[in-house]
Order: structure tokens, then C-alpha cells, then sequence
């Protein structure tokens, strides 16, 4: 009805109205258009071109090398090894990813069916687990030195647990150091993980309940059968987002290890050997290659997501 | 790192927000329980729920606690609870000149209201133009708007610091200058907002707009007066979803703002330098710690409606 | 700054022969550690002033990435006038730095003979003095006396036969529970100076050329030494002892001897003031060795006041600045003609044989990469022979580089 109207209203001019509604288009999309193109789309071809140079932070521009960097880079074994080794930036941050994807997947989904569960005080619940997420990288990570240093509270906890004195100190030794910060990841980020898979659990629709209670399914088998394979899109989603984000890590690594990516190298990750690279050596040419190789890993992954995903589950 | 462009967004979500009920994340109504089974199954969901609060919530509560002890009582080892509770630490903190948290604080308010007033300008605008206005190429050029979710923050880098410190044209060093921030930082969540504008402009009835247009108003005006008010709830979201995440933002204020220069550092930067130097005075570095929550914290309280809703509808990670 | 136009209007014009009519502002960089640092280093600040009443010092502490923030400023031309340059750093930074040889010649009175050489060296390329050693900390044997007393030590192990004798006696004489006799850090700033006893080293100058020495059979004897008294359990790492650091072991009891500088004096009294620590001259075997870690004041090459600048450098490092530095903040003089802070005179007689922790051009890499072999040695999953062989290819290449 109102589109009839509309049309009729429009009817008469039509040409001038349509330039007018183009021309005010236009400017409307105009500004954030430009700060895309100057942020997005112009730093990711300049970043192609950095990496063909040596370009130093006192010498500037120094000249063109083609592809010298990325062979560098493919020889260094700060970055990465082959067969893989630990401590070196490319594989602690796949070591990373493999952990901490599934623990926080797996949490935020059970947190999801539970506070979906009726109960009174859900939203409480829903509150308490959201919380974590809430609070910014570098305030917890100073947090999680606390808790997790040798006379923290989470060697009191295991100490009472085992019935004597427990002073591990998780982030001084290299061989717990990452696997913390997986945990302390995982602790944050499975709030989020738990409201993406909230909004997964209400869309499913309450007939296929129904009919697993006249089977008279139990509740176990209801998940397993039912709730589990349901949610096939949302695991994916979920999926994607952790890895991507996993591969991002940056902010804990550089405060716990005070931006050195200690104690030896394990919490070395490939944002903060970049990062060391760019801002704390100034080798901007050699940073945009690995910036660039970067990009190429995370934009084969993106791709498979939206490939997989299809484009109705993401909304355009 | 801002990981919130990265992820696609829940259009489910964007409409529950429409309809300003409940967010997407209600739950089924309560029934009481009939069977056994069922009392058990709520039993055990009840405990779990119980267990994994302590778990989410115990670790966060501890951090106050131990601000309000003293150092020497924190040093001597582990104690629950502090002898002589006192709020030492953060007049310690406060009182500072070479790490001064007054002005982290102000810095971080200053940055975050600004950048959120930029975004939302620019989000509001460009959706309600990509929603409602007919203009050649629309459909691509939002595409293009899209495609940069997937420029990630690695491989802009070196580049972006490369302008920042010799912009083109001009030759501008905005580096370590909050203006710098401010116009870099616009970018940064733009495009999920933008987006997430754009739906929920596309979900409200186009009567209203007639209605404005027939007492002659422009597109501005409409936008201004009939289609913002229309998507408040939205807006609301975006603003705080946007707010938070310029608060929590580390990467790219320690590279534009983060280098040396402890009067320009937001609250994040500053409690890093506090991490670093005086990483053994716990009482004060979690009196630190606590100031940088508690803003983001006292928004949530308030607003936690929309803090879900937006989550779920923008895939935006802490 | 309303001061300064007050005092510059009514003097203009009038050549100023008394100096305070023309105010010069010199910006001063560094890093501070802590509040009572900066303390002390703005104690020092204001008696130049006193005395140049014609220069403003404006410090600025930079906190976070220092290098960083240091680079960034070089590269927009607008480096402070004087700042803080590591030993470690001064190749990175060499040319950025102003060399300061014809200063010295000019300044009529004024030689670079109380430094002590080594330092100075630390701060000399290829003839050229970039920097003036601000003060430095070689490493000493830091001891818990009520420990050694319980063990019925009265004199501090010298060499590193004694200092095996004195752990196995404070194991046996159980002086340390829930600790380890000593704590040892898997840090080569820390087992460099045993290197050095040893009559090794990481790399050598021979016939004009820097070379890498480190895998050396008497390095594989020097790291087979040290990690062997912490796989005997003679002594434990910090990561075992469930500390950050080794000062941290000495603070909470838990270790009876460690190896550390200067810095353990103010740590200790902040947060552990009970405990009873007496600090030894530091252990040799076939030699004397051991570490300095120095930092100097250098000068901007694009610094605008240079005249004013080398007023202030020289000051506070000549004897009256550096005096007041030392006496305010407990740092150890670099200068042979100040007294150190009563009771540290230890630390200065390591002076003659105290190397500094430096090596070559973006040698930082290579420490790094020495640090993940020592983890990988120490945890069983390569001999160290491999290791030393290893850590020599990433310096040879390191060197190469740097030509």
C-alpha cells in the first residue's frame, strides 16, 4: 500500500527527484567511503609495495629489493621452521589456536545451555559469564600475573587441593607460559562464544523438542541427537571467529612477557614478532612482508569461511 | 587488538533488537518441574551454573580485594582476605606524577566519547543512505564496505603507521597526537556499525518517512529527525558496543599514542608501563587494574540489554 | 615558560654577560625504574641549574619501548638534546648519536681519564666517543648471611670448586628449606661472566676482525659447569624456585647465594627489609671475569643546542654531577674518583675485568635466540655442543650483517 502510494506520489518527477536522491546518496556515503579507502584499501596496497623495499626507520626508503624480504623470511627461524618447532612466532601462534579454539568453543557452548536452561536467576548467570569479556586486554592481563603468579591464587587453590605448598610461576616458566594464556583466553573470550551460541539454541525451533519428548529421548541423548547437529552453523561461526581472533593474539603476549615474547620465545607470536620488527627495530620493509603473509593466511581462512558459511547465515 | 571488524554479524539479532523486547538471548518460560528426571536435569544445570559463576566471577573479585591491602601484606604471600582493609593503593596511584592515572583516565574518556561521536555520525549516515536512498553502484560500493572486514589489523601495520607518521599530501606527523587517534581510531569498528545501521534502517517501516516527506522535510531532516529517534535501540547499541571497545583498545594506541609519551597515554597504555615497572606492587597495579574495568562495568550494569543484543548481532569479541 | 618570556623581554637587545637574560632549553631523556630514580635524577637536574642559571633541563622520563620511542624521534630529526644509550644499543644507535671527541678537546680541564677504560670502550666506535658512562653495575656474589652462618660458613666460596663445596654444605647442613642453595638464572647476562672465568668468550677481535668464539671447548667445560649445578640440585632456577627473578629467591629466603648487581640493594630494602644479605666479590676459575652493564648520556646528532647539551653531559657526568647522581639514587659511579655508596665498594673493584654486555649490530636477535637454546639445552632435547654451535652460526651471521 504505502509503496503504491509512493510511486504515484513520485510519478510526476521522477528525474530530478532520483538525481536529487542519488546526488544526497552519495554524499551521505561519501566520508566513511573515504576513510575506508585511506585506512583499508590504500594501507593494503601500500603494504604490497613496503614489502618490495628495504626501508629502514633512520635511513627511510633506501630502495627496491622485489621479493628479498619474504626469501628472508622464509629462512628465518625466529619467524618459523620447518619441521615446526616451538618458540618461534608462526608455530606458537598455530600451537595457540589449536588449543585455545576448542577449550573456548566447548565452554561457551556448555555456559550457553546452561543459562538456557529454566532457571531462576538465568540472567544473572548470563551476567556472571559475560563478565570476563567485558574487561580490556591489558587490565587482565595484569590481573592474570597476579592470580597465576607463584604465590597467586590459583597455586593457593591447587595447593589446597594437593594438601601442600604449590609455587608454580606460569608465566616465568616457558613451558606453561603460552598454555596460560591460552587459559586466560579462553576464560575471556567464552562469554562471547557463549551469546553466539545463545542466539543458535533460541532459533531452534521448539517443535523438534516436542517431538525428541514423546520419543521420550532423554535429555543426554536429546543434546547429542538433536541440539548438537543443530547447531552445525553456529559451530562454525564460532569456529571461524576464534581462529581468527586466536591468530590476532597480541595484547596478552606483549604485556605478560613485557613485549619480549619471553620467557624464551614462548610467547613469541607472530603479531608481536611483527610488532617488534616494525616499531622496536624499524625494519618497515621486512614487517610488511610478514604483515602481508600474515594477511595471506588470514584471508584463505576468511574465505573459506564465507565460502562454507554460504551468505544467508551471515546476513548479506 | 579490535577483533570485532573481523567477525559477520547475526541479522536474527538485529531484529530482536528492532522489535525492543527482550534481546534474542531470552530463554523458555519458566515451568515448574514435573518429572524426576526434569529435577534432576535442573539440579545439575543449577550446580554447574553455581560452579562456573565462582569460576567467571571469583577471579575478578579477588583483584579488588587485594587493592585494598597494603604492600607489605601482599608481599609477605598468599592471604584471602586484607587485615587492615584500606584504599591506600589508589590514593598512591592517583597521586602520582610520572604515571599519572588522572590523566590516563581523562585521556581515555576524551578519546573514547570522541571516536564513538565520529563512528556514529558516519555509521548512522552511511546506513541510512545504504538502507533507504537509490544511487547507482549502491550495492557494490556497500560490498566494498564489507570486503575491508576482511583487510585484517596485521597487514595494515606497517602501512597505516607509514601515513600516520608522514601523512600523504600534507606530510602531517600524527603520530603520538590524540587527533591521530581520533581520526584513525574512526575507522576502526565503521564498518560493522555501519552495517549492523544499515539493517536495522532497512526493518523500520517506510510510512514514517512519507509521513516526514509529505511536510516537506529533506533527507537530512528525515534522517535527523524521524529515522535516528526510530532506531534508538540501535544507535544505543552501537554507541555502547563502540564506547567499550575504544576504552579496551591496546594495539593501536600503543603504536599511535604509546611511545614514550606517558601524557598522551590512554588508561590502557598507562596500566601497561604500571605492569611492567612496578609489576610486584600487586596492591596498587590492581587498584589499576580496577579503575580500568570499572567505567566498562558500570556501563554494562546499565545497559546490559544492549550490550547482548549488539554482541550477538556484531559478533563483537571483549 | 611565563618565567622565560618575563626574563627574555626586558633583556633583548642587551648581549647578556651575566647569562640570565637568554634562556637555553636542554631536553633530557631516559628511562626510570622507579619513582625515587627519577627523584634522584631531578636532585641532579636542579644543582646544574643552580649552577647554569642561563639552561632550562627539561626531563622526560619515557616509559614503555624505549628504542622505540627513542627511533621515532631520531627519524623525525627532533631527538631529545641528551639521553640514555645502553651499552648493548650503541651500534643500533651509533648514527643518531653525536661523536664527542672534539668536545673533550675543547673543554679546557676536562679528561676522560677517571672513567673507568672499560666502560668508556663500551661507548668508543672505531676511536669515536658516542657516550659518557652514567654509572654501571658489574655482578657480585649476593649471600644470605644467616644461611652460610647456619651452614657454618664464615668465608664465601672464591672459585668455582669452592662454591660447589659451599652448596653441597648448605644442601647437607639442610640451610634452605623449600629452596635450593643457590638460584641460577638460565640468562646468558648472567652466565657470560662465567664464560669470561673460564678464559672464553662469545666473540673476539683477531687481526682487526670480530669473530665468534663460543663454541669453544672450554664454553661446552664453562656451560656444562654451570648447568650441572643446577642438575645435581646444588642449585635451582628462578621458574623451579617459583620466582620471577633471582632477587626475588634471596627476597623470600628461598636461595642462599645468587649472582646479581647493583639493583639488588634498593629491591631488597623496598619490599624485603628483614632479610640479612651481604654482597662478595664475584667467583673466578682460571680468570677473572664478569659483566658490566652500563649505560651511558650521548648526545642528539640533530640536537639543536648542541653548546648547551654538552654543558649539561658533561656535567652530569663529571665529577660533581655524577657525585650528586650516586649519592641520591645508590648507582654505582663509573668515574674512579667518586666514592661509591658506602658499603658497595665491592662492586667497584670488579671494575679492571668487567666486559661490557655488548657484541655487535642488532646483536639483540641473537640473544634471543641464545636464550631459546639454553631452554632447549637445559631441557634435555640438545647437547651443548649443539647448542654452542648453533648460537655460533646465528653470530657469524649476525656479524656479517653488521659489515
Amino acid at each position: 500500500m504505502a509503496v503504491a502510494a509512493e510511486r504515484a506520489r513520485r510519478l510526476p518527477s521522477v528525474g530530478s527527484e532520483s538525481v536529487r536522491e542519488a546526488a544526497v546518496g552519495y554524499a551521505f556515503v561519501l566520508v566513511p567511503l573515504f576513510v575506508f579507502a585511506l585506512f583499508y584499501l590504500y594501507p593494503l596496497v601500500y603494504a604490497f609495495y613496503v614489502s618490495a623495499h628495504e626501508w629502514g626507520g633512520l635511513e627511510g626508503k633506501i630502495g627496491y629489493v622485489g621479493l628479498d624480504n619474504y626469501r628472508e623470511l622464509r629462512g628465518d627461524t625466529a619467524f618459523w621452521t620447518w619441521p615446526p618447532e616451538r618458540a618461534t612466532a608462526l608455530w606458537n601462534t598455530v600451537y595457540y589456536t589449536a588449543l585455545v579454539v576448542p577449550v573456548q568453543m566447548a565452554l561457551g557452548l556448555l555456559m550457553a545451555l546452561v543459562v538456557n536452561q529454566p532457571i531462576r536467576g538465568r540472567t544473572f548467570f548470563r551476567s556472571a559469564y559475560y563478565f570476563p569479556a567485558l574487561t580490556s586486554s591489558a587490565a587482565i592481563s595484569a590481573i592474570a600475573l597476579y592470580l597465576l603468579n607463584a604465590d597467586g591464587l590459583v597455586n593457593a587453590a591447587i595447593g589446597a587441593v594437593l594438601g601442600h605448598d604449590f609455587n608454580h610461576p606460569w608465566f616465568g616458566d616457558p613451558d606453561t607460559a603460552l598454555e596460560s594464556i591460552v587459559g586466560l583466553n579462553a576464560w575471556t573470550t567464552s562469554g562471547t562464544m557463549m551469546l553466539f551460541y545463545l542466539a543458535a539454541l533460541q532459533s531452534i525451533p521448539t517443535d523438534v523438542y516436542e517431538a525428541a519428548a514423546i520419543d521420550k529421548a532423554g535429555a543426554w541423548r536429546t543434546f547429542w541427537k538433536i541440539t548438537f547437529p543443530l547447531l552445525k552453523p553456529a559451530h562454525f561461526f564460532v569456529a571461524v571467529v576464534s581462529v581468527i581472533g586466536a591468530l590476532k593474539l597480541f595484547d596478552q603476549a606483549f604485556i605478560i612477557s613485557s613485549g619480549a615474547g619471553g620467557p624464551a620465545g614462548s610467547t613469541m607470536t607472530a603479531v608481536l614478532y611483527l610488532y617488534r620488527v616494525t616499531i622496536s627495530e624499524f625494519n618497515y620493509g621486512y614487517g610488511a612482508a610478514i604483515g602481508v603473509v600474515l594477511f595471506l593466511i588470514i584471508f584463505t581462512l576468511t574465505l573459506v569461511q564465507r565460502l562454507l558459511f554460504g551468505k544467508a547465515e551471515i546476513g548479506y | 587488538m579490535a577483533d570485532r571488524e573481523e567477525t559477520a554479524p547475526h541479522v536474527a539479532a538485529v531484529r530482536e533488537l528492532a522489535l525492543e523486547g527482550e534481546p534474542a538471548v531470552g530463554a523458555p518460560a519458566l515451568i515448574p518441574p514435573r518429572s524426576l528426571g526434569e529435577r534432576v536435569r535442573r539440579a545439575v544445570a543449577l550446580a554447574l551454573m553455581i560452579a562456573l559463576a565462582v569460576l567467571y566471577l571469583v577471579p575478578l573479585l579477588w583483584p579488588v580485594v587485594t587493592s585494598l591491602k597494603t604492600q607489605a601484606e601482599a608481599a609477605a604471600g598468599f592471604d584471602l582476605w586484607p587485615d587492615h582493609p584500606s584504599l591506600a593503593a589508589y590514593r598512591e596511584i592517583l597521586a602520582r606524577e610520572d604515571l599519572s592515572f588522572v590523566t590516563f583516565f581523562r585521556n581515555s574518556l576524551f578519546l573514547s566519547a570522541s571516536i564513538t561521536a565520529v563512528n556514529l555520525f558516519l555509521a548512522t549516515l552511511g546506513g541510512y543512505a545504504f538502507a533507504r536512498l537509490r544511487f547507482p553502484l549502491r550495492e557494490v560500493l556497500f560490498m566494498l564496505v564489507l570486503g575491508t572486514l576482511m583487510i585484517p589489523d596485521q597487514i595494515r601495520l606497517v602501512p597505516v603507521f607509514l601515513m600516520m607518521v608522514d601523512f600523504p599530501l600534507t606530510h602531517w606527523n600524527l603520530t603520538q597526537t590524540q587527533r591521530g587517534y581520533i581520526f584513525f581510531g574512526s575507522s576502526l569498528a565503521l564498518a560493522t556499525n555501519l552495517f549492523l545501521m544499515r539493517q536495522y534502517f532497512l526493518t523500520i517501516p517506510r510510512d514514517y518517512e512519507e509521513a516526514a516527506k509529505l511536510d516537506g522535510a529533506g533527507y537530512f531532516k528525515t534522517y535527523l529527525r524521524v529515522m535516528l529517534p526510530l532506531a534508538a535501540p540501535a544507535v544505543a547499541a552501537v554507541a555502547i558496543l563502540t564506547f567499550q571497545g575504544t576504552w579496551n583498545e591496546f594495539f593501536w594506541a600503543l603504536i599511535l599514542l604509546g611511545q614514550g609519551d606517558a601524557d598522551l597515554y590512554t588508561i590502557q597504555i598507562g596500566l601497561t608501563q604500571f605492569t611492567f615497572q612496578y609489576g610486584t606492587l600487586w596492591p596498587q597495579l590492581m587498584a589499576a587494574a580496577t579503575l580500568a574495568i570499572l567505567p566498562i562495568l558500570l556501563v554494562y550494569v546499565f545497559f546490559q540489554r544492549y550490550f547482548v543484543a549488539g554482541v550477538a548481532a556484531a559478533g563483537v569479541k571483549g | 615558560m611565563l618565567l622565560l618570556l618575563v626574563a627574555l623581554v626586558p633583556g633583548a637587545g642587551l648581549a647578556g654577560s651575566s647569562g640570565s637574560s637568554q634562556r637555553t632549553t636542554v631536553t633530557l631523556a631516559g628511562w626510570a625504574s622507579s619513582p625515587e630514580e627519577t627523584a634522584a635524577l631531578e636532585r641532579t637536574i636542579a644543582s646544574f641549574e643552580r649552577l647554569n642559571r642561563d639552561i632550562d633541563v627539561e626531563y622526560t622520563p619515557i616509559s614503555g619501548d624505549y628504542d622505540a620511542a627513542m627511533l621515532a624521534r631520531f627519524a623525525a630529526k627532533r631527538p631529545p638534546d641528551v639521553f640514555y644509550v645502553d651499552s648493548l644499543d650503541v651500534f643500533d644507535y651509533q648514527p643518531a648519536l653525536e661523536p664527542l671527541n672534539r668536545y673533550v678537546q675543547r673543554t679546557r680541564g676536562w679528561s676522560t681519564k677517571p672513567f673507568f677504560s672499560r666502560l668508556l670502550n663500551g661507548f668508543t666506535v672505531k676511536g669515536q666517543i658516542y657516550g659518557f658512562p652514567k654509572d654501571w653495575s658489574p655482578l657480585a656474589l649476593i649471600a644470605n648471611t644467616d644461611m652460610l652462618a647456619k651452614a657454618g660458613i664464615r668465608t664465601p666460596p672464591q672459585t668455582w670448586a669452592q662454591f660447589t663445596q659451599t652448596l653441597q654444605r648448605l644442601r647437607s647442613a639442610n640451610a634452605v628449606p623449600g629452596g635450593a642453595p643457590a638460584c641460577l638464572s638460565l640468562d646468558w647476562a648472567r652466565i657470560l661472566a662465567f664464560v669470561y672465568q673460564n678464559n672464553g668468550a662469545w666473540v673476539t677481535t683477531t687481526g682487526g676482525r670480530l669473530q665468534s668464539v663460543i663454541d669453544s671447548p672450554q664454553n661446552v667445560t664453562t656451560l656444562s659447569t654451570y648447568l650441572g649445578w643446577i642438575q645435581r640440585g646444588l642449585a635451582r632456577t628462578p621458574a623451579q624456585l617459583g620466582v620471577g627473578w633471582c632477587g626475588e629467591a634471596i627476597g623470600k629466603e628461598k636461595a642462599a647465594i645468587v649472582f646479581e648487581g647493583n639493583w639488588i640493594y634498593s629491591y631488597l630494602q623496598r619490599d624485603f627489609p628483614n632479610v640479612k644479605f651481604a654482597v662478595y666479590p664475584m667467583l673466578r676459575n682460571k680468570a677473572r671475569g664478569n659483566l658490566a652493564f652500563t649505560v651511558s648520556y650521548s648526545m642528539g646528532k640533530d640536537s639543536r643546542n648542541k653548546a648547551a647539551a654538552w654543558r649539561l653531559l658533561r656535567f652530569l657526568v663529571g665529577k660533581q654531577g655524577m657525585g650528586v647522581w650516586t649519592r641520591n639514587s645508590g648507582f654505582l659511579p663509573s668515574r674512579s674518583d667518586i666514592r661509591p655508596p658506602a658499603g658497595r665498594e665491592v662492586f667497584i673493584r670488579e671494575a679492571p675485568w668487567s666486559r661490557p654486555w655488548q657484541f655487535v649490530k642488532g646483536f639483540q636477535r641473537v640473544i634471543d635466540f641464545a636464550g631459546k637454546e639454553l631452554e632447549k639445552t637445559f631441557e634435555g632435547d640438545q647437547s651443548i655442543d649443539a647448542m654452542l654451535r648453533n648460537i655460533d652460526r646465528e653470530t657469524e651471521a649476525a656479524i656479517r650483517r653488521s659489515r
